[in-house]
């Protein structure tokens, strides 16, 4: 009996030893994988936040190194397809909210990993996890949203004598102080479009969509809207006419604002990265001013997917979960480049970031509790692109704000 | 026997003979294939660039245009779907076909008169000839975009043209934001940037021209203006020639320009062709209809290429 036990405890240990033969070997020689992963940005302090994500997924798996490569916004929705059609997609995709429709033929459901892993999906916001996904398919995870907000010069309006914009503030006492705060050059706010407009018209109460979804650009209400918002240009001259040209107008407003040239501009939470660092004066915050339907914004974010294309899709995936992971998310919130996606992050953007930075919290509390997601259409950098080209015919009196609105429509829709 | 080898000795002889006469085109047709092969050798990367960069890619654009390509999707062949859509659907096509033409048709007019006006000047000068070919040069080969930000800067509304306008009392609007004027910007900046390769090519062919033939003039009696008409012109009509065709092809498809300065705004007040097949194919992303765009460009180019060639006939000198 006891040279039986010993025989087994021989076979036992000498099966353990081969196991341990089998497996060490591959635990410590794991193939170095090197992932490619392309994304958006817009300034230097932005790419050495996006290159700091990168050097957390090879600081949690050291096998694996992501080479971060970028473009700007505009021109990564150019090379992305670009990429695609060449067979040279990254394995790692970026991707925005309002491109879901667009684009996630481009990149694999999630939802199977997800599942597989036990990951906790329910960490992230779901407005945000919903907006990056299509027919009930998790399409990337997300890193960060946020709804559009105003962005005040606070200086300026304490040398106006102004009180600065805060919840509840009314379209009334907006057209006041962008009135007030237009002298010498300078002017109260800027237009931008389409998504500042967007924010703009639901607030009064407008609809850009159909129930099904569909554009509709030409609805009574909308065009309404958007006289009121050229009227801000053409009729009120509380906003410059800014042309369409090779900058967005987005970038064209920010870059007015930071000069000191706009007191108010639209902008989102991501974007105080830039403004913050740019700007030689105190910024604040505040939601969009109440119109006829309320204080409404809209809520947009963007995450990492993986492309179908990608030969290191395991790979791929471990990095994505880093990259959205509670290091990197307080990290980007720290740095305000990024409204944390994951709720419980959040608190480090309000911390760090929002910083110094005049009603910071409450306005995005606030805006938060009545944000809708920003819904778009599969063909949406179409009418992006149209509005680019076309509402500033509006704003100069060129042609009637309807007229554009129809042509836009036309354009997107033929 | 004898007479069989009698008989056959002259045959025996004359296929000797034919066998050396039939040597001598064996080596030439062995050299001439030698050289073909070398000759081959070189030529082959010029050939295998030209198929890969241009046979390639034309051929798979002109498939492409009876496609529905949208990248991501299924892909079908639609015929002539797209271009039916070009003629009778799109909303701007004709507009911006119209814009284009008249872009070339006035920056082509522009670039000739001011090239040649330029290079006349410049080779009458007795000192800076190369100073102010350098200078009025330097713009070609600066890059177009980084122009294109600079002049954006300088004609935004409230800008420094804006500001100059007004200080001189010129009630002029802003240019870059009124449908009417923004084509005019487009116009000036290209012909800002580019003269300067016509200037050059027309002043060498100026230089080019042998004194002895407009001393010979002077000396009948013609004065400047005669000369230059009936001397100088003639003379270096064929680098007019080739100025005119390369300038209208290259107006044609213009779209840099268009692209850092307006986006084809504002409306579609300055979209052309080149920025139109960009737009359907990189922000639209319908590549099959955008590569019907560029085979209705190729075929414009090509059409006007062929009309100007034809037109020499009667215009270029090649006497000289």
């Amino acid at each position: 009996m006891a040279s039986r036990l010993r025989a087994w405890t021989v076979r036992a240990i000498a099966a353990a030893a081969l196991l341990m033969l089998a497996v060490a070997p591959h635990g410590a020689r794991a193939e170095p994988v090197k992932l490619t992963w392309f994304m958006w940005s817009g300034s230097e302090p932005e790419v050495t936040a996006w290159k700091h994500v990168a050097a957390l997924v090879t600081e949690k798996y050291p096998d694996i190194t992501v080479e971060f490569q970028t473009t700007s916004f505009p021109d990564y929705w150019t090379k992305l397809p670009a990429l695609a059609a060449a067979g040279k997609l990254p394995d790692i995709v970026s991707l925005q909210s309002l491109r879901t429709a667009g684009f996630s033929g481009l990149m694999e459901p999630l939802d199977s990993r997800i599942k597989a892993d036990n990951f906790d999906i329910g960490a992230f916001e779901p407005s945000i996890v919903k907006g990056l996904s299509r027919e009930g398919k998790i399409y990337a995870l997300p890193y960060d949203f946020g709804p559009l907000v105003i962005f005040y010069n606070v200086d300026a309006f304490q040398k106006a004598g102004l009180t600065p914009p805060h919840p509840g503030w009314t379209e009334a006492e907006f057209m006041q102080d962008a009135k007030a705060l237009t002298k010498d050059g300078s002017f109260g706010f800027a237009v931008w479009q389409p998504d500042a407009f967007i924010a703009f018209a639901r607030s009064k109460g407008a609809q850009y969509l159909t129930a099904k979804g569909e554009l509709d650009l030409t609805n009574p209400g909308l065009e309404k809207a958007f006289t009121a918002y050229a009227a801000l240009v053409g009729t009120d001259k509380v906003a410059p006419l800014l042309p369409a040209s090779g900058t967005q107008s987005s970038q064209l407003a920010a870059a007015r604002f930071t000069a000191g040239n706009v007191a108010m501009i639209v902008n989102g939470p991501w974007q105080l990265i830039n403004i913050k660092k740019q700007a030689s004066f105190h910024v604040g915050l505040a939601p969009v001013p109440v119109r006829e339907a309320g204080s409404i914004s809209i809520s947009a974010g963007s995450g990492f997917g993986i492309a179908t294309t990608s030969k290191n899709k395991e790979a791929a995936w471990k990095a994505i979960q880093v990259m959205t992971g509670p290091d990197a998310e307080q990290y980007l919130a720290e740095q305000g480049r990024a409204f944390a996606a994951r709720s419980a992050d959040q608190k480090f953007w309000y911390d760090s970031a929002a910083q110094g930075v005049e009603g910071a919290r409450d306005a995005i509390a606030a805006a938060l509790k009545t944000a809708e997601p920003y819904v778009t259409t599969p063909n949406w950098s179409t009418v992006a692109s149209g509005f680019e080209q076309y509402a500033p015919l509006a704003y100069a009196g060129s042609e009637s704000p309807s007229k554009v609105l129809a042509t836009i429509q036309d354009l997107a829709t033929q | 026997m004898r007479s069989v080898s009698r008989d056959l000795s002259p045959g025996l002889a004359a296929g000797a003979a034919g066998g050396r006469s039939a040597a001598a085109p064996r080596t030439v047709r062995r050299r001439r294939s030698r050289d073909l092969g070398t000759a081959a050798l070189f030529l082959l990367p010029s050939l295998l660039g030209l198929l890969a960069f241009l046979v390639l890619p034309l051929f798979a654009s002109f498939v492409l245009s009876f496609t529905n390509w949208q990248v991501m999707g299924t892909t079908r062949f639609v015929g002539v779907a797209n271009y039916v859509r070009l003629a009778t659907v799109d909303p701007v096509f004709w507009h911006v076909l119209g814009v284009t033409l008249m872009f070339t048709a006035e920056y082509l007019a522009l670039n000739i008169v001011v090239s040649l006006t330029m290079a006349v000047w410049i080779t009458s000068l007795s000192w800076g000839q190369r100073l102010f070919r350098l200078v009025f040069f330097l713009p070609t080969f600066t890059p177009l975009v980084g122009i294109a930000l600079v002049w954006l800067l300088m004609l935004t509304p409230g800008g420094v043209v804006d500001w100059g306008m007004h200080a001189l009392g010129i009630p002029l609007p802003n240019l870059i934001t009124q449908p009417g004027l923004a084509l005019q910007v487009v116009v000036i900046v290209s012909l800002w940037s580019h003269f300067g390769y016509n200037m050059l090519l027309f002043g060498a062919a100026l230089e080019a021209i042998p004194s002895t033939y407009l001393d010979a003039a002077s000396i009948d009696g013609a004065d400047t203006w005669r000369r230059f008409w009936r001397i100088k012109l003639p003379l270096i009509s064929p680098a007019l020639f080739f100025g005119t065709v390369l300038t209208a092809i290259t107006s044609l498809q213009t779209f840099d320009q268009v692209y850092a300065l307006t986006r084809g705004g504002p409306g579609s007040a300055t979209t052309t062709l080149g920025y139109a097949i960009y737009a359907q194919g990189f922000v639209s992303y319908k590549l099959g209809y955008a590569s019907s765009i560029a085979w209705v460009l190729f075929a414009i180019i090509m059409a006007l290429t062929l009309f100007q060639l034809r037109l020499q006939r009667q215009w270029v000198n090649y006497d000289a």
